[in-house]
């Protein structure tokens, strides 16, 4: 009987501590990392920095220079709006509005003259990014990847 | 000594002992003994010898305790249909609860694993897009399911 508890005990720790840090720590903050990124048909360069993403914008896009020009750390709550300058007075604004099963709801709307000229509503995989590409910059565009992560 | 007998063999004197042979070998052989000294004798040596078999025999089975044996064979029955159970139920055998809890372990963490951070499908779902350019498309790389917006300034 004594053996028969022991084990209970062990498998209710198990239980516990599989799902314990899901339920006690609510997790309320984003980490929002936007990188804004200059991409054109010039020489041929790749930086460094953007080593995790490239692959998946060379499979798109046939600039051969992709340059970072900005990388900008929002730690933003729920509802939280936060801003980021884009070059061509151009504003990039990121609110993470909820949490829909696993994936992040962000509100992003980039604005130029204070006016809003593209707004969308994703549902972004935690720990993922997405990019919004099209703003004309410098004989080149902007690629704006937004990558965020639950805390 | 006599000489050898020729006409049957030992196998079939004794068969004959044993009321083995077929009705009209029988007779055959029961006619010659009559005839043949050899065989006759031969005859009457397996009668002995059967004689002395079925009275040991006898013996032997009046000593068994047919209850004891009954007894013994629902045992042995027993005891086999036990084993063959452990055999099937290997894996519910002593240690049942540590063995259930380890199984319900295993699936918890699995299920914790497969449902955390990693929902299938695209990097990002696009659940709308408001803006005054006419030109907007939305790609997934395929190799790593990043979801691109394009927009045209233009």
């Amino acid at each position: 009987m004594i053996k028969f508890i022991k084990i209970i005990l062990l498998f209710t720790g198990i239980s516990y501590l599989c799902f314990f840090p899901q339920h006690a720590f609510a997790k309320n903050r984003i980490l929002t990392n936007v990188k804004v990124i200059h991409a054109s048909t010039g020489p041929q360069h790749v930086d460094p920095s953007l080593n995790k993403i490239i692959s998946g914008l060379q499979s798109v896009f046939k600039y051969t220079s992709y340059r970072l020009i900005k990388d900008q750390q929002l730690n933003l709550g729920f509802k939280e709006s936060g801003q980021v300058s884009l070059p061509g007075k151009r504003t990039l604004v990121v609110i993470p509005a909820n949490m829909e099963g696993k994936r992040i709801r962000y509100q992003i709307s980039i604005q130029k003259n204070r006016q809003s000229i593209f707004q969308t509503q994703v549902l972004l995989k935690n720990n993922s990014s997405i990019t919004i590409g099209g703003p004309q910059f410098n004989n080149g565009v902007l690629l704006l990847n937004i990558s965020g992560s639950v805390h | 000594m006599g000489k050898k007998c020729n006409v049957y063999t030992s196998e079939d004197i004794s068969r004959f002992v044993d009321k083995e042979l077929p009705k009209n070998t029988y007779h055959e052989v029961k006619q010659h003994l009559n005839i043949c000294l050899k065989c006759n004798q031969k005859a009457e040596e397996y009668r002995t010898l059967s004689s002395v078999f079925t009275d040991h025999a006898h013996q032997e089975i009046l000593k068994i305790d047919p209850a004891e044996l009954r007894h013994k064979l629902a045992q042995t029955q027993e005891n086999l249909e036990k084993k063959s159970l452990r055999n099937v139920f290997g894996i519910f055998g002593k240690n049942i609860y540590l063995k259930l809890a380890s199984i319900a372990a295993i699936l918890i963490i699995s299920l914790y694993t497969f449902q955390g951070d990693h929902p299938a499908g695209p990097s990002a779902i696009v659940k709308s897009i408001d803006t005054d350019f006419a030109s907007v498309v939305i790609i997934e790389t395929q190799k790593e399911n990043h979801t691109i917006i394009w927009f045209s300034e233009t």
